[in-house]
C-alpha cells in the first residue's frame, strides 16, 4: 500500500481542528441579559451596575462589565420594565455569554437559534398597493380641479376609479395652449382628451413607473417607522427587512405573546382634533334622524356609543404632532398622553383655542375606517405646543405614545403571513431535535459496528466529524439552526454513512474477487470516488433547488442538508481513508475487519 | 464478514413486467387520487390560522367549539394537543380575524379560561400561492437539472431512467398523502424534494455500476449487465436505506409534531426511493433501448 499524502493529513487536522473550536462556543450557557449605558458617553461604570443591582428588588444570575444577566427570559423582562422607569440610562435586552475572550476574539459564537427553538414571532408584513393609487389618484384628481378651475374651464361631471380620473368637460373646445400647459403640468401622468358624441372628456391616468416609485418611496418611509416602533417594543436583536418590492419581515425572537407587536406594527392609528358642532340634543337629534342637523358637521361615535357632531374642519392631525409620551394626569391620576405639537400644528391649536374658550373640543381616535371619538373637554384657556389627552387605559396610553413618536405609516400594512412560537414550545423543539438526533445516531453506530467492525467504528468517528463540521460551520457563518435544519442534520446521520458504505462494499468485493487486503482498500477508495461524487453532486442539485424555495421551513433544511453532503463527502473521501491508512499502512495485513 | 445479502443473483430483468405492473398500479392509484381527492394543504399552501393553546386548566373540545360557534365562527376545527390542556385550532382566513386581531379575538371569546398562545401560524391567501407556485417551480428545476447532469455524466438514456425512476417516486408519496388525506404543508414539500435527491442517489449508484460493467463484461448480454449491476451494488442500497431509515424512525418517535409530516413524508419516500432504484430505475433502461457499446 503507497504512502497516503502527508497533506492529507494536515488537511483533515486542520479541518477538525476548526470544527472542534469552533462548536466550543455551544458548551457555553447563554443567558437573557440587559446592556447598561448613560447618555453621555456610552459607558457605565462597575460602581453603578452595582448601584443599580442593589437599588432595586429583581432577582438576576450575575453581572459582568456593563451587563447584568438573568436566568430567565421572564426575569429578564420584568427587571427591564422595572428599570425602564429610571430615565437616566439607556437599556438594551441582549444575550450574555460565557465563553472565554480567546474565542470571541477569533468571532466564535454560539450557533443562532431559530425563533421555532427559541421562542418569538415572524411577521411579514405587505403595504396596501391600492392604498398607495388612491391617495395618488385622489391627490392627482384634486390638482386637475385646481388646474380646470384657474384656467377656467368647467367641467360637468368627475369620475375617479383610484386608477384613472374623467373629467366631463361643459367647455366644447379645449385650445391646443392649455391643452400643452397642462400635459407639462401633468407630465407624471398620461393625459389624454377623447371626444364622444359631442363631449369632450378629459382622463388622466397614473403611470406605472410613478406608482412604483411611490410604492417604494412608502416602502422606505415604513421601514423606517416599522424600526422605530420595534425599538419600542423592548425587543434584543429583532430583524426588519426589506422583502420584495412590498413587503417587511419583521422578526422579534423571545417576544411571548405576539398581540401588542401586532395591534403596534401595523397600525396607522393616529389622533386627530376637531371642534364640536351644536348641543347634545342636536347630536341625538341627528342620530335618530341618520344625518347631521347642523351644518358644515359630521356625525361621530363616542367610546360608549353615543353619538357627536364635530366640525369639519380639523385643528390638528397625527402629522402636525412632533413628540408624546404616556403617563399620568398630575390631578386626576388618570392614564394620559401627553402631546408636544409641531410649531405649524401649534399656531393653529392657539388661533383656534383662543377663539373657542368655553366651547369643546373632541380628540378623535382614527384607524383606517375606524374613527372613535376618545375625549371631549371644554376648552378652559388658550394653549398651543403642550397638552395632554385622557380618556384611554394605560396601555392604551403607552401603545398612543409609540405610535404618535414614531410617525404614521405612509400607507397601511397588514401581516400576510405570521408565525408565532412560545418559548416553552421552542424549547420542547430543541429536546425533541436532540433526542431524535441521539436516538438515530446510537441505531446507525450500532449497525455499523456490528455490520463493519473496525471499519464501522472508523466511519463511525467520521460520523462524529460530521456533527463538529455541520455545528462549527453552521456558528462559524452564524446561519439560523431552526427544527427543520436539525431534521436536515439528522438525515445527513443516516445518509453520511452512505459514502462510507459504498466504498466499505467496494473493499468487500475487492477482497472476494481474491485482491490482497492492501490492494483492496487502494481500489476500494479509488473505484467508489466517481460514484460517491456523482451520486452526492446530483443530490446536491436537489438540496440547491431547495435553498432556491428559500422559505423558513425548507430553506432551514437545505442548509443543513448542503453543509451535510459536502462534509460527508470530506469525510468519507479524505478522512476515513486518513484512519484506514495510519492503521493499516506499511503492513502486511492478513485480512481487513470489515 | 457479515453480510445481508450473500451472492445474490436475482434475475431482475426476468421478472421485470412484474414491478413495472405494481409500479403502474400504484401510480395510476395516485394520479385518480390526486384528481378525485386532491390534498390537505397546510395552511402552508391553502391559508389561515393554526393556533396552539395552553389552558391552565383542562378543557373539552366541546367547550371550546361552543365558545366559537357563540362567537359566529363555525368553519373551525379543534383537536386535543397531547393533553387534555393543550388544543390545537384551525381556523379559515377571516376579515374578523384580521380587522380585531386575533389574538384579541381570542382572548374574546375564552375571557372565562386563563391560556397562553404556544403557537399561532398565519399564512394569507396570496402568500400561500406563492409558496405552491415556488415549491412547483422547486421541484421542476430540480428534476430538470438533474436530468441535464445525469445526461451530461453519463448518456441521455440515463438521464430519461433516472428521471423516470424520480417521477415515480414523487407520484407515489404524494399519492400516500393524497389517500390518506395527509397534511400537505411546506415541510413535506421539503421532504419530497430530499427524496428526489436520496432516491436519485441510489439509481446513480446502479447506473455507475451498469456503466462500468457494460464495458468489462463483454460475453454479457444487456439485460445480464443490468441484473448482475443491481445485484452487484443491492446491499449497498438496503444498507444505506436502513440507516437512513433508522434515523427517520427516530424523528418520527421523539421529532415532535413539528415534524413529523416531514418525517412520514420521508419514511414513506425512502421505501419507494428504494424500491425504484432497485426495480424500476435499471428496468426502465432498458425499455428506453439501452444498447452494448460498440466493439471496437
Amino acid at each position: 500500500m503507497s504512502r497516503y499524502p502527508l497533506w492529507k493529513y494536515i488537511l483533515v487536522i486542520l479541518v477538525m481542528a476548526y470544527s472542534v473550536i469552533y462548536t466550543l462556543p455551544n458548551f457555553y450557557d447563554t443567558y437573557p441579559s440587559i446592556n447598561i449605558t448613560n447618555y453621555e458617553n456610552r459607558q457605565i461604570s462597575t460602581d453603578e451596575i452595582t448601584n443599580i443591582v442593589s437599588n432595586n428588588s429583581f432577582s438576576y444570575m450575575g453581572t459582568n462589565g456593563n451587563s447584568i444577566y438573568f436566568k430567565s427570559i421572564d426575569d429578564q423582562l420584568n427587571a427591564y420594565n422595572i428599570l425602564s422607569s429610571n430615565k437616566k440610562f439607556i437599556y438594551t435586552l441582549s444575550n450574555y455569554n460565557q465563553i472565554p475572550s480567546w474565542l470571541h476574539a477569533i468571532n466564535a459564537q454560539p450557533v443562532s437559534l431559530g425563533l421555532d427553538l427559541k421562542g418569538g414571532v415572524h411577521f411579514l408584513l405587505q403595504i396596501d398597493t391600492e392604498n398607495v393609487k388612491k391617495s395618488r389618484a385622489n391627490q392627482l384628481e384634486s390638482n386637475l380641479r385646481n388646474f380646470l378651475i384657474d384656467n377656467g374651464i368647467r367641467y360637468s361631471n368627475v369620475q375617479n376609479n383610484n386608477n384613472e380620473v374623467k373629467f366631463s368637460l361643459v367647455n366644447k373646445n379645449l385650445n391646443e395652449e392649455t391643452l400643452s400647459v397642462l400635459s407639462d403640468t401633468f407630465s407624471d401622468y398620461d393625459v389624454t382628451l377623447i371626444r364622444e358624441n359631442e363631449q369632450q372628456n378629459l382622463f388622466a391616468r397614473l403611470s406605472d413607473d410613478s406608482l412604483a416609485d411611490d410604492v417604494k418611496a412608502s416602502m422606505t418611509k415604513n421601514l423606517a417607522i416599522l424600526r422605530s416602533r420595534v425599538d419600542e417594543l423592548g425587543v434584543s436583536q429583532p430583524i426588519i427587512q426589506k422583502q420584495g418590492k412590498d413587503r417587511i419581515i419583521v422578526q422579534l425572537p423571545g417576544l411571548q405573546d405576539s398581540t401588542r407587536a401586532k395591534n403596534i406594527l401595523g397600525s396607522t392609528a393616529t389622533l386627530e382634533f376637531r371642534l364640536t358642532k351644536g348641543t347634545p340634543e342636536d347630536w341625538v337629534a341627528s342620530d335618530t334622524m341618520g344625518a347631521t342637523t347642523v351644518g358644515e358637521s359630521i356625525l361621530y361615535r363616542q367610546k360608549n356609543g353615543s353619538p357627536i357632531l364635530l366640525s369639519r374642519n380639523v385643528i390638528a392631525s397625527g402629522k402636525d404632532i412632533e413628540g408624546a409620551n404616556s403617563g399620568f394626569d398630575s390631578q386626576t391620576n388618570q392614564p394620559a398622553v401627553f402631546v408636544n405639537l409641531s410649531s405649524y400644528g401649534a399656531s393653529n391649536m392657539l388661533e383656534t383655542t383662543s377663539r373657542n374658550i368655553g366651547n369643546r373640543m373632541a380628540v378623535i381616535f382614527v384607524e383606517q375606517d375606524k374613527s372613535e371619538v376618545i375625549n371631549v373637554a371644554t376648552i378652559r384657556e388658550a394653549f398651543s405646543k403642550r397638552f395632554q389627552i385622557t380618556g384611554i387605559d394605560l396601555q392604551e396610553a403607552k401603545d398612543l405614545a409609540i405610535l404618535l413618536r414614531s410617525g404614521s405609516l405612509s400607507a397601511p400594512m397588514s401581516i400576510v403571513e405570521e408565525r408565532t412560537v412560545g418559548p416553552s414550545l421552542g424549547s420542547e423543539n430543541i429536546i425533541s431535535g436532540r433526542d431524535s438526533m441521539i436516538l438515530g445516531m446510537i441505531l446507525v453506530i450500532l449497525f455499523m459496528f456490528i455490520y463493519y467492525k473496525n471499519f464501522g467504528l472508523v466511519a463511525n468517528l467520521a460520523l462524529f466529524a460530521n456533527i463538529l463540521i455541520i455545528t462549527a460551520t453552521l456558528s462559524l457563518f452564524q446561519a439560523t439552526l431552526t427544527l427543520s435544519g436539525i431534521a436536515g442534520i439528522v438525515l445527513t446521520v443516516g445518509m453520511a454513512v452512505d459514502a462510507n458504505v459504498l466504498i466499505y462494499e467496494r473493499i468487500r468485493e475487492e477482497l472476494l474477487n481474491g485482491n490482497s487486503p492492501n490492494a483492496s482498500i487502494v481500489s476500494g477508495y479509488n473505484k467508489a470516488f466517481s460514484t460517491i461524487s456523482d451520486a452526492n453532486i446530483t443530490t446536491l442539485i436537489a438540496a440547491v433547488a431547495l435553498l432556491t424555495i428559500g422559505t423558513g421551513v425548507v430553506k432551514g433544511f437545505a442548509v443543513t442538508l448542503v453543509i451535510g453532503i459536502l462534509s460527508s463527502m470530506f469525510t468519507a473521501i479524505i478522512g476515513t481513508r486518513a484512519v484506514i491508512s495510519i492503521i493499516y499502512e506499511n503492513k502486511s495485513n492478513k485480512g481487513l475487519s470489515i | 464478514m457479515l453480510r445481508l445479502i450473500k451472492n445474490m443473483d436475482i434475475r431482475f430483468m426476468a421478472i421485470r413486467k412484474i414491478p413495472i405492473f405494481i409500479s403502474s398500479l400504484l401510480i395510476v392509484i395516485s394520479l385518480l387520487s390526486f384528481v378525485l381527492k386532491g390534498f390537505n394543504f397546510g395552511i402552508d399552501f391553502s391559508s389561515g390560522y393554526i393556533v396552539q393553546l395552553k389552558f391552565d386548566d383542562q378543557v373539552s373540545i366541546v367547550n371550546i367549539e361552543k365558545n366559537f360557534s357563540e362567537a359566529n365562527i363555525d368553519d373551525v376545527t379543534v383537536q386535543l394537543y397531547g393533553s387534555s390542556k393543550d388544543v390545537l385550532i384551525k381556523l379559515k382566513d377571516e376579515e374578523i380575524f384580521k380587522k380585531n386581531n386575533i389574538n384579541n379575538f381570542m382572548n374574546n371569546i375564552f375571557s372565562d379560561k386563563s391560556f397562553t398562545i404556544s403557537k399561532l401560524e398565519y399564512v394569507g391567501a396570496q402568500v400561500g400561492s406563492e409558496l405552491r407556485e415556488k415549491g412547483e417551480w422547486a421541484m421542476l428545476i430540480a428534476l430538470f437539472s438533474i436530468l441535464i447532469y445525469v445526461a451530461l455524466r453519463f448518456e441521455v438514456i440515463y438521464g430519461l431512467g433516472a428521471i423516470t425512476a424520480l417521477v415515480h417516486d414523487v407520484i407515489i408519496t404524494l399519492g400516500v398523502f393524497s389517500i390518506f388525506g395527509l397534511t400537505f404543508d411546506l415541510s413535506v414539500l421539503a421532504a419530497v424534494l430530499a427524496v428526489i435527491g436520496y432516491s436519485l442517489n441510489d439509481s446513480i449508484v446502479v447506473f455507475d455500476r451498469i456503466r462500468e460493467n457494460n464495458i468489462i463484461m463483454r460475453k454479457l448480454s444487456i439485460l445480464d449487465v443490468l441484473d448482475k449491476s443491481i445485484n452487484q451494488t443491492l446491499s449497498r442500497t438496503l444498507v444505506t436505506s436502513l440507516t437512513t431509515l433508522f434515523v427517520i424512525i427516530s424523528l418520527l418517535i421523539f421529532g415532535g409534531d413539528a415534524v413529523r409530516n416531514f418525517s412520514i413524508a420521508m419514511f414513506i419516500g425512502i421505501i419507494v426511493g428504494t424500491y425504484s432504484s432497485i426495480f424500476v430505475a435499471s428496468t426502465s433502461l432498458s425499455y428506453f433501448g439501452i444498447q452494448r457499446p460498440e466493439e471496437n
